[in-house]
């Protein structure tokens, strides 16, 4: 579980601190809060730890504009494997040019370093605490990433892994997804353009392509089944077949990109539901409302709550929706809001707040902490 | 096209009741997307106002619309410092001032009243020894009760409860009118 983020100099985030300590959390704030830029610098760490070099990932435009500093700074505390993790890393940017490196990443498990690397100089830590190899390392890139898994790293490999494959950051956008997929993906792109093939890497699971099916077959009227139909050598569509009462059992395939926006929203968020089954998950999920109908909302916000009631899962939701706020707000909401060229601050929900108003009515009067 | 045609409306004060009674629901065999949750939107103390302002709207809903639907409506409100008795009277006497008929037998309208809070009910669950006069502490996560209800819910159904605070005797009564 993902208990803090840290955060400095990176857009509207300095010196900026979120502790999460409920397994749902809503992020809630104005347009232009800084919400979005917790998912996307996570995403950028993600990524870092997957090896892609950090000149491909940062950005200058990502350092806060009103700062002077040249290091982008990012601390994760994440409990998991039975301890508490702790991660540090810093980016260095050169003056005027456009070269970033990382200045420094540590990793700790259970206040014991597994990993120092600094200025391009790696120190290891085996699992058992004694000290380690000393390296050189190329610092355009993690160090984390770059070390292959030994039967001494267990506790260092365990963090590489679950940052890549058990934090799921989505901002799922219909638009651009397409029908078809060449071969089966593990991970599940931002955007989610990508879940045909992502859905074809899950459906080699035939448990988990029948749960992620019954699912949706109580969710839309005729729901029947997917179904990959080969195009060509190595190019396979999704289908999804519905049938009607008059028809009997005879079914009408529709290829998924056919599907209306929110069908395929829909479709997606219950897969989400369906792989939380599969071990523990953080899911980051950036208004996962959006073209959901008013009356499917609540069912799958209170499967969500209860898988992450159960322990099953981690949650953080950023939601703009009056009934996320109002099932919510007032138990595990924040509110994050800034001026214009200041940093991104923090508030929780007081216990005085939507006393006379729902908390819903209080954010789109912007009286919110007023 | 999606399918979801709420049937079971749960009407009350705050998360942890709404988890407490959707759980209960569920585990009783009820469909989890029939259900549609109305808890207060406001912050936290305001519940029981929101219960008592929403009670007579949604009697009344339930019974222009029960001859289509097969509705039922679950209501939690804590007693807090009342009995059980006088609690009842607050959401009776809020149908007369709406000009509305008392609850029926026949009418599938639950309201489940625990004293002093919903915190007795869930401790009670927790088998910890209770009494409705404590104020037993809430839970850091609301669905830390769910693995102790599908125990209290068998407990009900075979009418094996023991020792159970009145308040809850006074709620397997309210059980059977939706059962």
């Amino acid at each position: 579980m993902l208990n803090r983020i840290y955060i400095d100099n990176f857009k509207s985030l300095v010196n900026f601190e979120l502790v999460i300590d409920k397994p749902i959390q809503l992020l809630m704030g104005a347009n232009g809060a800084g919400k979005s830029n917790i998912f996307e610098i996570l995403l950028k760490v993600q990524s870092l730890l997957e090896g892609k070099k950090v000149q491909e990932i940062f950005l200058f435009s990502d350092l806060t504009r009103w700062q002077n500093s040249l290091f982008l700074t990012i601390e994760l505390e994440i409990s998991g494997n039975n301890g508490l993790y702790k991660y540090e890393l810093s980016i260095g940017y050169e003056p005027e040019g456009r070269k970033k490196r990382v200045d420094h990443e540590r990793l700790w498990f259970n206040s014991k370093p597994l990993l120092n690397f600094e200025k391009g100089e790696a120190h290891l830590y085996r699992d058992d605490q004694s000290v380690g190899p000393v390296y050189p390392f190329d610092w355009s890139q993690s160090a984390i990433a770059a070390l292959p898994s030994r039967n001494d790293n267990k506790l260092l490999t365990w963090f590489k892994e679950h940052l890549s494959d058990n934090l799921i950051i989505i901002k799922i956008n219909p638009i651009n997804m397409t029908g078809e997929s060449e071969r089966g993906e593990a991970k599940l792109k931002a955007n989610a353009e990508n879940f045909v093939s992502w859905y074809s890497f899950l459906s080699e699971n035939q448990g988990r392509a029948f749960e992620i099916t019954q699912q949706l077959r109580d969710v839309f009227n005729g729901f029947s089944h997917f179904q990959f139909v080969q195009f060509g050598e190595s190019i396979k569509a999704l289908r999804v077949h519905f049938s009607s009462e008059e028809d009997g059992n005879r079914t009408i395939g529709y290829r998924f990109d056919e599907l209306s926006d929110g069908q395929r929203v829909l479709i997606i968020l219950y897969a989400l539901l369906g792989i939380l089954k599969d071990g523990f998950f953080t899911l980051c999920l950036d208004e996962p409302d959006n073209y959901v109908a008013l009356s499917e909302i609540q069912p799958w916000l209170t499967s969500l709550f209860d898988l992450c009631g159960e322990g099953k899962a981690q949650a953080i939701i950023i939601s703009h929706h009056p009934e996320l706020i109002n099932y919510l707000a007032s138990d595990v909401g924040v509110w994050l809001e800034r001026q214009s060229n200041r940093p991104t601050r923090i508030k929780r929900i007081s216990e005085e707040e939507g006393k006379d108003l729902p908390l819903s009515e209080l954010v789109a009067r912007g009286w919110i902490n007023d | 096209m999606t399918n979801r045609k709420a049937e079971i409306l749960i009407l009350c004060e705050d998360l942890q009741q709404e988890v407490f009674a959707r759980s209960c629901l569920i585990a009783y065999g009820f469909n989890r997307r029939k259900i549609r949750s109305l808890k207060s939107p406001k912050g936290k103390g305001a519940g029981s106002q929101f219960v008592l302002e929403s009670f007579p709207n949604e009697v009344r809903v339930y019974r222009s619309r029960s001859a289509n639907l097969a509705l039922f409506l679950v209501v939690l409100i804590d007693a807090d410092n009342y009995t059980h008795r006088e609690r009842l009277s607050h959401l009776e006497n809020t149908l007369i001032n709406a000009g509305l008929a008392p609850r029926m037998l026949e009418e599938k309208i639950a309201v489940f009243i625990p004293k002093r809070n919903i915190e007795t009910w869930i401790h009670y669950s927790m088998h910890e020894v209770v009494n409705e006069e404590n104020i037993y502490p809430k839970l850091s996560n609301q669905s830390d009760c769910k693995p102790y209800l599908e125990n209290l819910i068998a407990q009900c159904r075979e009418d094996r409860l023991i020792d159970p605070p009145p308040s809850l005797q006074h709620g397997r009564a309210e059980l059977r009118r939706i059962l």
